[in-house]
């Protein structure tokens, strides 16, 4: 870090520890703000991924990914996290991908508003595909983001995952749905991600299984609490009307 | 205020390369503002938050990146998120609204039936007003506030109450609700205008969504106002314990509102 002039070293410091979902208000007339990346590490971190199978979530990667970018050896002092970085685009860029299928699922499943729940379990596999070149290597991954220093990015990474999902999905609900959908699904996604990276059938078929079976044990929680809700409510309203209808001022 | 190495067109595929390197700051992208915590005094944050290095940046779309003097500038930190807690004490603003009013209309109507087309007018209005938030939360990708199931109880309870006491005491809440949700529409207008005005004087292309959300809010506040008046026409200022009926409600709601901008 000797290379980096003192006045920018707190900065850039400063810079990691700000909480990365700061996302908010998604404008469709002015210019999305920049990334957590700057346009250096882009080039840099981008240049890394494809060394990722080969050399694994390392410092190697890192510096492989800054000679390919046409920087010097030193320049992976711009990454104090180190490896953590390399995770961390990958986890981002994968999420940015997502959008490149929402057509075909439009097309297969109906516009916004039809088949939500397929449109989800569809990007959370696509999503899950994603980490296909990287999978023998995920269990490094994930052992370094669960270090304490890198927890709140992970976690961070991993609710704005959902959320797009949702979004992309096509998703309008704005009540308390809108953090029970998005709290099981990142449960969903964790878990399968996991069992991915034990998984040796062809073609991730196992997986999609396992996929699968989430989504349903999911969808048959919700009916369950869906229906006593409503029974708990329904007998409430019928409750309070049957005492007006006796003249209880209530 | 730029230095000079700034006003280089972002061009990463020359010898610069290495320059940048070693002088990252100069070709660093806008950082994020630091937030304001009390948006009614942040206008002076929004209006000149432009941030210390005007220098566009590649990701933020391709005008920007090839012209540096473009219009269309991404909205700073501080301006989305008061975009984003405006919206979500709305919405909040809203679900309690029509809470109160569907918890208020049976015991009112069961002994002032001449009371509902007016009850029902209000209903329908809040009703409408909701509908327009939610789908402003739902398409600006904003997270609704996380006290949502308790304002569902608080705002039915408070209906519930007030209409049990009495007509007036009903019209009371109202007249308390309806104040706080005025002043605090027409405080949300003023930082809005300014924001729109800050960006004007700047040169930046302000966009058809702020414009919209101005005169929607606008409307929203003159509606609400609106059931301020019939509050007051029906016997609001009448209620038993006016002054503290009025005065509990009124700080109840400021206090929803903070708790809502936060959570």
């Amino acid at each position: 870090s000797s290379l980096i002039p003192p006045q920018h070293r707190n900065t850039m410091a400063s810079k990691r520890l700000l909480p990365l979902s700061r996302r908010a208000y998604h404008s469709y007339t002015h210019p999305q703000p920049p990334g957590p990346f700057t346009a250096v590490e882009s080039s840099i971190l981008s240049a890394a991924i494809p060394h990722i199978p080969t050399h694994g979530f390392t410092h190697t990667t890192l510096s492989l990914g800054a000679k390919d970018a046409g920087y010097v050896d030193a320049s992976t002092n711009l990454f104090p996290k180190g490896a953590f970085s390399v995770v961390h685009y990958h986890l981002w860029s994968q999420r940015e991908a997502l959008k490149k299928h929402v057509p075909r699922l439009v097309g297969e499943f109906g516009e916004a508003g039809k088949g939500t729940g397929r449109k989800v379990m569809a990007l959370t596999w696509e999503r899950l595909r994603g980490n296909e070149k990287v999978v023998h290597r995920w269990q490094e991954a994930l052992a370094i983001m669960a270090q304490p220093s890198n927890i709140p990015t992970s976690i961070s990474e991993l609710s704005s995952l959902a959320d797009e999902i949702w979004f992309q999905a096509g998703d309008t609900s704005v009540d308390t749905s809108w953090y029970t959908k998005r709290a099981t699904l990142s449960t969903i996604y964790a878990a399968s991600e996991l069992y991915m990276t034990t998984d040796r059938s062809e073609g991730w078929r196992d997986t999609s299984a396992f996929l699968e079976r989430r989504f349903e044990d999911n969808m048959r929680l919700g009916g369950v609490v869906g229906s006593v809700g409503q029974w708990v409510g329904f007998t409430a309203r019928a409750g309070v009307n049957v005492l007006r209808s006796k003249g209880v001022r209530i | 205020m730029a230095r000079p190495c700034c006003r280089k067109p972002l061009n990463l595929a020359t010898q610069s390369l290495l320059y940048d390197f070693l002088a990252p700051s100069c070709f660093k992208t806008a950082r994020l503002n630091r937030p304001t915590r009390q948006f009614s005094t942040s206008l002076r944050c929004l209006s000149s938050s432009e941030p210390p290095h005007p220098h566009p940046t590649p990701r933020a779309g391709h005008e920007a990146a090839t012209d540096p003097a473009t219009r269309s500038k991404p909205l700073t930190q501080a301006q989305r998120d008061f975009l984003t807690s405006a919206l979500r004490v709305n919405q909040a603003g809203e679900l309690a609204a029509t809470l109160i009013y569907k918890a208020q209309t049976p015991p009112i109507v069961a002994s002032h039936p001449h009371l509902r087309p007016l009850m029902k007018h209000m209903y329908d209005q809040e009703a409408g007003h909701l509908a327009t938030f939610n789908s402003l939360l739902a398409k600006h990708r904003i997270r609704p506030t996380a006290m949502y199931p308790i304002w569902t109880f608080a705002a039915s309870a408070l209906g519930w109450g007030t209409a049990i006491m009495s007509r007036e005491a009903a019209m009371a809440c109202t007249e308390a609700v309806e104040t706080v949700i005025g002043t605090h529409y027409n405080q949300q207008v003023g930082v809005l205008l300014e924001m729109v005005e800050g960006m004007e004087e700047r040169g930046e292309e302000v966009g058809e969504d702020l414009k919209v959300l101005i005169e929607d809010i606008r409307r929203i506040r003159d509606e609400e106002l609106e059931h301020l008046d019939h509050a007051v026409e029906n016997d609001a200022q009448k209620a038993v314990p006016h002054e503290l009926l009025t005065g509990v409600i009124r700080a109840g709601c400021r206090g929803a509102i903070w708790v809502s901008e936060k959570v």
